[in-house]
């Protein structure tokens, strides 16, 4: 911005510069200079003082050129005819016998950026790419970079292009980089610089003479290169080896992206090479610069979703600072979020306790949350310490901590009772708009366990004229009718006013229209409304998963040492999404009753928007009529928790081995186990199988990691037959995949059982939330075929068979699109 | 990556590539303000296809723009490096040395990076490209700098001193975190092994440590040695030699510089042990009682030892009693500073402070923050790492002296409390 009285500068300036008397005064004449090029970067416009500077530059003074050459860069492009004037000057200085003052010309003749001046720059700069200097040479190398810039669309000097090829020879480690970096430019239509074998061996034998940012450059465009045989590939590993483990984070962090697109065909090489990086990754957390600090966290927090192993014994290492910035503090909770374990959890939940009273809210808030996440595989202890928290009465921690139950009850319905609980008397220390939602949500679906609930509704009844917020007006509604159809008595009335005001009074349409399909609905009858209404209370299917899904490293490897992991949200949804949900795959809605209404669309939209299982069992019967079994459909309710499933697995095993038999029925019964060609399943994502598995109503619970042998998959489900009366209505099914990897006895064991149990058939929609974006990458294809193995009780064969079909049909189908 | 680097109200900037508009920068700030209103603050920042990443340094922004998606860590690397550089030309970097210096600026920004790309980064070698005093008049620099064709990038040759010697510096800074419930949550040292060199010629120098590596390959196993971990080497050390058999051989870069600094990930005993005891009577007074000892070897001193206490924000009327020392109350940043100019090892003392609470309470959250110690230890390092020799070969065939000077600090030195 200018400064006031800058025309007065300029002109004081410019009498100055052409004052003869300054003029011969060297050392005057430099200082007015200095004056202008203060004045330029004060924001000064001095750009009309162009043809006295360009008289400037002919002087022996070296700083007077630098000052000079400052000026001129930055105001050529508006005065290019009188730039031409200047390359004259700039020509001679090329042949100037301090080397310094031809690489100061040679550089900033490119940098005038001036595309009229081509044919006046050319010269020198091929003259430059033989001179004896090597500061020279590095400047006229990247000079043809510049000057391809400035016409991208010229042909491109086949003579120069080898020239640089040639430079890559250099002795200078710093031309031979740049030349790189040139070459990268110039090519960039052709894909950039072409790595052939002598090229790649000649840049690896180099590497250790380059500094960090040249080696950083060479090994980015290694990735290019691909090994012609393995054992040229391990040379080329092993020389890279001390590079990976280098304690310059850029270094380090390169040489692991160059590995893992080397070895993209071998995964446990991969996996080694992360083992080898934590160290260093484990100091660049501790740097004392906070944005490699930073930077750090978000690297570690790719490599954890396929080594979730890797920092487990390192998470002391994770705890915060108090002095530390927000966004450090709130990636190494998510960190220690994945680090958790048996021996840890005690310590790590103490720790997380002191974040969440932090005096940066959001970072109290993220303490919270995180404490909800754990909570899902440990939920006594975390509730606790939510409870506890409550006692604070802090607005902003009972708001967090209000809507971390409520997200823990979606997925952990059994820590209801204590949620219902902690909630008594917490909406005073509520203001927040997400807050008293997820107050709300929680007394619509569990008002009939909370006794003051009709008490509260009322209370937000009677000031719902002065609610701004709309979302939780809607919210509201749908609370109070929830409500409404366990406590009538006590609701009735302020149903009546609620929806009074809302369809009379009520300005914004959506609240309007909603209450009035209310109306409409109770229209219709308790029941119809209660079936519309009283949805899923709880998605377990979303937390009960025992071992965190593993993703392929590929997923990830393209994203590693770039912008990508440091870009909130970006990481932060997409690590949250997989394996255990976050708010928002498993936030509830205010809207979500509606669209329960709509959920035959809805998984019509998953079935043609996913092509990894394109069946659907409990809406459409394609898949089992084609195998000519009876209409069976498969439902995930009522939920099975893991410590139910291993207490029936184990019990049944132990049955199983007693009778020692291959096939055994005791009428009630039936174990059976039988294989099933399925080539590729355990290397395809757990992601995948998971998302298709429950598409067809058949819940996972537990994963090896792919490529583990043996690999093991524990799943279950339940059937339905609803054709024949003489059938148990029901049956209860637990399986489990087993994969061991012998080429000729490898085999998916699959192990049912059923036992009566009344159910009621939900649907089930998760899968659409799960099945979004999973597109995963997929490795090499086995050539050993996979069997699968079956039992079952109580007895009903037709169950068990559709049941199998379906499960091979999904086997299929994610097999034939893992090859 | 590709542009650079700007300060505070935009002091200075460079487009190395021309590929970003440089008005975009005029959205830095805004958004960086937005930010941290709404308490988002994160190091990359972007606008559009524009990535800005910046790093912070007193009252001024450096800040990188970029259009790709480049490697971060280079970039935070690139950005500190330039502070780096700046401070050793300006001791300071703040705005004003910033205005006073800025021709200087201007030339280190164009020798650092060319095309967006970091070209001379080594400030020694910079040196011999920058003609350093702007203001003194030397008609046409012609001597080429030597390091341009040499060999031996960080050092120039033909450089004399009358007396030829090193000093070394061994330093140790220890981190420790102790929970409220005063067991130790972790703790390493960070080391470093500064050298000050003035040595005539091109002198070939070998550092001899008690590596435990090194005595295990020689066969040698008497005396205490120590592990290193995360070694970190200046560009002169042949690391080749250092990987084969772990010899530290090197021709050491002119002047003050650092050789090596490592980090001992061993659970240290707390060199000075606080117990603290604060009691808050609400709406009445604070009580704090904290005894530190010294928990190190009683022939070492620990200097200017300085504990700081956090006191509630509303606290008033202080009153001290020390065993030793003096308690100073500092309001702006609610703290007790205890202060010890020299704490013998195995002696305990006592600091017991007293303030007032306002009878209505400040209803607003205060975080709980921990006590720091912050301290000196001469003649001592706590990893037990010695230097055992440093032979000196040149080849004018001079005699040297080393030096050594070894001294424990506290780094990051925090003790968790209750209140």
């Amino acid at each position: 911005m200018p400064y006031l009285g800058s025309e007065d500068m300029v002109k004081e300036l410019r009498r100055a510069l052409s004052n003869p008397n300054v003029q011969s005064d060297q050392l005057r004449y430099r200082n007015t200079i200095l004056k202008v090029i203060r004045a330029m970067s004060q924001g000064v416009d001095v750009s009309g003082l162009f043809s006295e500077i360009v008289k400037a530059c002919a002087t022996v003074d070296i700083v007077q050129k630098k000052l000079v050459y400052v000026f001129l860069c930055s105001y050529a492009a508006l005065n290019p005819e009188l730039s031409l004037l200047v390359i004259n000057t700039l020509r001679k200085d090329c042949q100037d016998p301090n080397p310094m003052v031809r690489s100061l010309a040679l550089r900033n003749m490119t940098n005038l950026r001036l595309s009229s001046l081509v044919e006046y720059v050319e010269q020198p700069l091929t003259a430059g790419l033989r001179d004896r200097a090597a500061c020279v040479r590095r400047v006229a190398v990247l000079g043809w970079a510049k000057l391809h810039n400035l016409q991208p669309n010229s042909e491109i000097d086949a003579t120069v292009v080898n020239e640089l090829y040639s430079l890559l020879r250099d002795p200078d480690p710093v031309v031979m980089v740049n030349c790189l970096r040139a070459l990268e430019e110039i090519l960039k239509e052709e894909g950039g610089v072409a790595i052939n074998k002598p090229i790649a061996h000649h840049l690896l034998n180099r590497l250790k003479e380059c500094d960090v940012w040249g080696q950083c450059e060479v090994l980015r465009i290694l990735e290019r290169y691909r090994p012609q045989s393995d054992d040229e590939l391990f040379d080329i590993l092993s020389l890279l080896d001390t590079s990976l483990v280098s304690q310059h984070p850029p270094v380090m962090a390169a040489t692991l992206s160059l590995f893992l697109s080397l070895c993209s065909a071998l995964p446990a090489v991969s996996l080694s090479a992360l083992e080898r990086v934590r160290a260093p990754l484990l100091a660049a957390c501790g740097s004392t610069s906070r944005e490699l600090r930073f930077t750090a966290l978000c690297h570690i927090q790719l490599l954890l979703r396929s080594v979730p192993g890797l920092m487990g014994a390192h998470y002391k290492r994770f705890f915060c600072g108090y002095a530390e910035p927000a966004y450090i503090k709130q990636r190494k909770m998510q960190v220690l979020v994945e680090l958790v374990n048996d021996e840890n959890v005690a310590m790590l939940l103490d720790e997380l306790k002191g974040y969440c009273t932090d005096v940066n809210t959001d970072t109290a808030q993220a303490a919270i949350s995180a404490i909800g996440r754990i909570g899902r595989s440990y939920s006594d202890q975390c509730l606790q310490i939510l409870t506890g928290l409550l006692g604070l009465k802090q607005e902003h921690i009972t708001s967090a901590v209000v809507q971390t139950m409520r997200d823990l009850v979606w997925v952990c319905p059994q820590c209801s009772d204590t949620v219902c609980l902690a909630l008594e008397g917490c909406e005073e220390n509520l203001q927040d708009t997400q807050g008293r939602q997820a107050l709300l949500w929680l007394l619509g679906v569990y008002g009939e366990r909370i006794s003051s609930a009709p008490y509260v509704l009322e209370v937000f009844i009677d000031g719902v004229r002065s609610e701004t917020s709309l979302e939780v007006k809607m919210e509201l509604l749908t609370a109070t009718l929830r409500l409404f159809l366990c406590r009538p008595a006590e609701t009735q009335d302020m149903l009546g006013r609620l929806l009074h005001y809302c369809i009379e009074e009520e300005t914004d349409m959506c609240v309007r229209d909603q209450a009035l399909l209310y109306y409409h609905l109770l229209h219709c009858g308790i029941e119809e409304t209660r079936k519309v209404l009283q949805g899923r209370r709880s998605d377990p299917s979303l937390g009960v998963l025992i071992g965190r899904p593993v993703e392929p490293i590929s997923q990830w490897a393209h994203s590693f040492n770039t912008l990508e992991p440091l870009r909130q949200g970006t990481v932060t949804t997409d690590s949250s999404n997989k394996g255990s949900p976050e708010h928002v795959t498993s936030d509830p809605k205010p809207n979500s009753d509606l669209s329960d209404d709509l959920k035959p669309c809805q998984i019509e939209t998953v079935q043609t928007a996913s092509d990894s299982a394109s069946l659907c069992t409990e809406y459409s019967t394609d898949a089992l009529s084609s195998s000519a079994v009876a209409p069976l459909s498969l439902s995930l309710s009522p939920a099975l928790s893991p410590e139910e499933f291993e207490r029936l697995w184990l019990q049944r095993q132990s049955l199983h081995a007693e009778q020692g038999g291959e096939e055994k029925e005791d009428g009630d019964y039936l174990c059976t186990e039988e294989c099933v060609q399925c080539p590729t399943i355990p290397h395809c994502s757990p992601q995948n199988l998971q998302a298709a598995l429950q598409l067809v109503n058949i819940q996972t619970l537990a994963f090896t990691p792919p490529h583990t042998l043996p690999w093991r998959v524990y799943l279950y489900t339940h059937t339905h037959s609803s054709c024949s009366a003489s059938k148990p209505p029901s049956t209860l099914i637990l399986g489990e995949l087993l994969y061991t990897g012998e080429p000729k006895e490898d085999c998916s064991k699959m192990v049912m059982e059923g036992s009566h149990e009344q159910l009621t058939t939900e649907g089930e929609e998760a899968a659409v939330d799960r099945l979004r974006g999973r597109e995963s990458a997929r490795q090499q294809s086995q050539t050993e075929d996979v069997k699968v193995t079956l039992k079952q009780q109580p007895r009903d064969d037709k169950a068990l068979k559709g049941f199998l079909s379906v499960l091979t049909t999904v086997l299929h189908t994610l097999s034939t699109e893992t090859t | 990556h590709t542009c650079l680097h700007i300060h505070d109200n935009v002091l200075i900037c460079r487009n190395y590539k021309g590929d970003v508009d440089m008005a975009e920068i005029d959205h830095f700030m805004p958004l960086l303000m937005q930010h941290e209103e709404e308490g988002l603050i994160c190091p990359v920042i972007s606008h559009g296809n524009v990535h800005f990443l910046w790093i912070k340094h007193s009252n001024l922004y450096l800040v990188a723009m970029t259009n790709k998606n480049s490697n971060a860590s280079l970039v935070y690397s690139f950005l500190y490096k330039l502070v780096e550089v700046f401070t050793e030309y300006f001791k300071e970097l703040e705005e004003e040395s910033i205005q006073d210096n800025f021709v200087v600026v201007y030339e280190l920004l164009d020798e650092l990076m060319d095309f967006g790309f970091p070209q001379t980064t080594d400030s020694k070698i910079l040196q011999e490209y920058i003609t350093q005093e702007g203001a003194k008049l030397e008609v046409a620099k012609s001597k080429v700098p030597t390091t341009v064709t040499n060999a031996v990038s960080w050092r120039s040759e033909g450089i004399k001193y009358k007396k030829n010697e090193v000093f070394i510096d061994v330093i140790e800074s220890i981190n420790v975190l102790v929970n409220a419930n005063g067991s130790v949550m972790s703790s390493d040292i960070v080391g470093s092994i500064k050298l000050k060199t003035m040595l005539s010629g091109m002198p070939e120098l070998r550092l001899g440590l008690n590596d435990r590596v090194l005595f295990a390959l020689t066969g040698r196993d008497k005396g205490k040695t120590v592990v290193m971990e995360d070694v970190k080497f200046h560009q002169c050390v042949r690391l080749s030699r250092f990987e084969s058999d772990r010899t530290i051989s090197f021709i050491p870069p002119d002047g003050e510089s650092e050789l090596m600094s490592y980090r001992i990930n061993t659970h240290v005993k707390p060199l000075i042990w606080i117990e603290s005891v604060i009691e808050k009577f609400s709406h009445s007074r604070v009580e704090i009682m904290v005894k530190a000892k010294g928990q190190f070897k009683k022939q070492s001193v620990a200097n200017n030892v300085e504990v700081r206490v956090p006191v509630p924000s509303d606290a008033d009327s202080p009153k001290f009693k020390t065993s030793t020392g003096h308690a100073k109350y500092v309001p702006e940043k609610n703290l007790v500073v205890w202060t010890i100019k020299s704490f013998p090892g195995g002696k305990e003392f006592l600091m017991r402070a007293h303030f007032g609470l306002p009878s209505v309470e400040n209803d607003e959250l205060e975080g709980k923050p921990p006590i720091t110690v912050k301290f000196e230890i001469p003649y001592f390092t706590v990893s037990g790492i010695q230097v055992r020799y440093m032979k000196i070969i040149e080849k004018s065939g001079y005699q040297a002296l080393p030096w050594v000077r070894y001294i424990t600090q506290s780094g990051d030195y925090q003790l968790r409390t209750n209140v």
